[in-house]
């Protein structure tokens, strides 16, 4: 493992196939980060709600930090408020940011720079990162909650690409720094989520590889949505001599759910094995939480499993899980 | 239910909805269907898995349509009447020809192929991914190669990105303020943008102090480089769109049974149907079933387990009815997410596929999925 643990890195960054469970995982390790004592921002990027909704429905803001939970808060970031920001930064007159952001011309440019949404989104996550109030940071941990792989990706490296791009001036200089930062294994982190199927474990396979080769620093895999450890092989055969004495009825039904139960198992056990291999960096599992709907406790469960690995949990406050 | 009906006759099928729900398996299952049927039909399909690539003939990238084998198929157990051809959307691919065909000549060709922002980002700016699904369907609908295409779209931000790609494509292109401002030089432009704001020289300059001039200036040829382009993409955004809205085409909102996906889906379906998009049915994928009522005994179960020659019968036992609770609590879950997406679109046509114990990545899962959809 190259690298400090995740959460001691200040930005955590949480990639993966749509429908994975990114923001459950984000959410999760901000819960984690605030429980630590950190002071944490739970940011998400592509305003999708699911945040909202795991935190009892409390609105997350997306001009100021919204108090989640103690120590947890969380922002929205939308970019085309990001790019009016940004202008108010760089050009700290009113009236021009008013020019530029009333001017088709501009409007034609921003639709047309490629990158330039992800750039802004990017360069105010870094602004939140680095932002000191009264000679210390703000926050001590962002996590934040990224759009599904291919749009995740393309915005952690719009800094590097733009940086290429553009051969002079302040957006190059900036684009250096945010892409310095967020290249950097002490200061950047990016959890690569995956589910026990065929298809997320690919894509996080590939989303790893793809990360290394940009010089991004994947810091941890999570296996999410693992089923209970319930059955061995022995108890496979046993199960279907019974089912095959008794197929009708009750008990039929309960042998049923516990042979695939016991088949998931299986599989499930050769898809971690396939992460861990692919990914080549510490796998943390969570498990599948049987619920009607996942909420605060169980978001809370999740935060306790990641809290026992190493490779996430910030020094010194590891709890045996 | 049986989408078959519903699909007959159709030559355009637009699968769209939330991220990570299934519509590449959705499309693919469709398509081998209505193959099976007897149709010609091409499925576009976005990133299958790999084995799901291998089954349908893609091993290799391409973005032409290859065939599936037939004789695969049957040993999928599917009797195959007509054909299916599957292909990979590339959006690069599609760009590049899209601008080989368009430009209005070779040097202007050449200009934009070369043209440092164009390399870098033609692969995803603005929408070009989803903008590119669109042409590759029209393109396929114009050869008239293919009785029906299956589109699967690709994973966007928000699905109805999707809808509006081609728009967006079309006023980036355009970028007519962007480029009478960068054009100060010629006398058109300086009269026109004069005409149009008279603030133009601080626009200019304040982006120029922001970006450096050289990426000002790359970004200014490459959209210059567009110029009598325009045109062409107009008519074709204004054709799909016509297509789009016919009577040939249908559209499914796909979603699996989870809050996000299915408030995705209402909204899809809401704004499909307002824009009068001809928006066919639901497909709720993934929904686990709801194990019969009536719990065992655990002292019966346990002895029966012992008899079977468990070890510890009732430890066993006690995993099994765990199993068995768990079944129904996520049966039960599901099936009220189906109930809900019901009443909210006031009973639409729905097709559930069942999650399956394996992700569908063979021809054989497929065909499951197929079962599911166009002959249940
Ligand atoms: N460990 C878990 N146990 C049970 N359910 C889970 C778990 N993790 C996530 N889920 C559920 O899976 C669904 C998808 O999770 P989530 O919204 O976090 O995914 P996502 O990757 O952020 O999705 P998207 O790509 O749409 O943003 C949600 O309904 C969530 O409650
Ligand atoms: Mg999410």
């Amino acid at each position: 493992m190259t690298g400090p643990p995740l959460l001691d890195r200040r930005l955590c960054f949480v990639l993966g196939k749509g429908g994975v469970g990114k923001s459950t995982v984000a959410a999760a390790l901000g819960l984690l980060g605030a429980r630590a004592g950190r002071r944490t921002l739970l940011v998400e990027v592509a305003a999708r709600r699911r945040l909202s909704r795991l935190f009892a429905g409390a609105a997350i803001g997306a001009d100021r930090p919204t108090e989640l939970a103690p120590g947890l808060f969380g922002l929205s970031i939308e970019a085309e408020r990001a790019m009016e920001e940004y202008l108010d930064m760089q050009l700290k007159v009113r009236p021009l940011v008013d020019l530029l952001v009333k001017s088709r011309a501009f409007h034609s440019f921003a639709a047309a720079a490629p990158g330039l949404p992800e750039l802004v989104t990017l360069g105010k996550i870094w602004e939140l990162a680095t932002h000191v109030e009264d000679g210390r940071p703000v926050w001590d941990v962002l996590v934040v909650d990224l759009p599904a792989t291919g749009h995740g990706i393309a915005l952690l490296e719009v800094a590097g690409r733009v940086h290429e791009l553009a051969a002079s001036g302040p957006i190059r200089e900036q684009s250096a720094k945010i892409a310095e930062v967020v290249g950097h294994p002490a200061a950047t982190g990016i959890a690569v989520v995956a589910r026990p199927e065929e298809l997320a474990v690919t894509e996080a396979t590939e989303a790893v590889a793809a990360l290394r080769e940009k010089g991004l620093p994947a810091a941890v895999a999570v296996m999410n949505g693992v089923c209970a450890r319930r059955f061995t092989p022995e108890d496979v055969p046993v199960l279907e001599a019974a089912l095959a004495a008794t197929p009708d009825g009750a008990a039929a039904t309960a042998v049923r759910a516990a042979l695939a139960h016991a088949h998931r198992e299986r599989r499930e056990q050769g898809q971690s094995a396939q992460l861990a291999e692919g990914v080549d960096l510490p796998v943390v599992e969570l498990p599948e939480l049987i619920t009607a709907r996942m909420d605060l406790d169980g978001v809370g469960i999740l935060a306790g499993a990641l809290g026992a690995s190493p490779a996430v949990a910030p020094a010194g406050t590891r709890v045996a899980g | 239910m049986n989408l078959g009906p519903v699909l007959a006759g159709r030559r355009v099928v637009v699968v769209c909805g939330a991220g990570g729900v299934g519509k590449t398996t959705v499309s693919a299952a469709l398509a081998l269907g209505l193959a099976a049927e007897g149709r010609r039909v091409a499925v576009v399909t976005i990133d299958p898995a790999r084995r799901l690539a291998t089954a349908l003939g893609m091993a290799g990238l391409s973005d032409e349509p290859r065939r599936v084998d037939p004789a695969a198929a049957r040993d999928a157990g599917l009797d195959m009447r007509g054909e299916l051809w599957a292909l990979q959307l590339d959006p690069k691919a599609t760009f590049d020809r899209l601008v080989t065909r368009y430009a209005p000549s070779p040097e202007a060709r050449d200009r934009i192929l070369a043209n440092r922002i164009y390399r870098h980002f033609s692969g995803t700016v603005a929408g070009a991914q989803e903008y590119m699904a669109v042409e590759r369907l029209h393109e396929l609908v114009d050869e008239e190669r293919f009785e029906c295409v299956v589109l699967d779209t690709p994973p966007a931000q928000n699905a109805l990105d999707f809808l509006d790609a081609p728009e967006r494509m079309g006023r980036f292109i355009e970028g007519k303020g962007l480029r009478l401002l960068l054009a100060p030089q010629t006398k058109a432009g300086r009269l026109g943008w004069k005409a149009l704001h008279a603030g133009s020289s601080m626009v200019l300059s304040l982006l120029e102090r922001l970006t450096g001039g050289q990426l000002l200036r790359d970004v200014s040829e490459f959209l210059q480089s567009f110029d009598g382009m325009y045109a062409g993409f107009r008519d074709r955004a204004a054709a799909v769109r016509t297509l789009l809205l016919s009577e040939e085409a249908r559209f499914l909102v796909v979603t699996g049974p989870e809050p996000e996906p299915v408030a995705e889906a209402v909204m899809l379906w809401d704004h499909l149907a307002h824009d009068r998009y001809p928006v066919a049915a639901v497909v709720v994928n993934r929904v686990h079933p709801l194990p019969p009522e009536g719990d065992p005994d655990p002292a019966a179960l346990a002895a029966a387990l012992t008899a079977a020659g468990a070890g510890d019968g009732a430890h066993l036992a006690g995993a099994a009815l765990e199993s068995l609770q768990d079944a129904r609590t996520v049966g039960r879950r599901d099936h009220d997410d189906v109930a809900e997406i019901r009443r909210t679109l006031d009973d639409p046509p729905l097709a559930t596929v069942p999650a399956l114990p394996d992700d569908p990545v063979e021809l054989a899962g497929l065909a499951r999925v197929t079962r599911e959809l166009v002959t249940a």
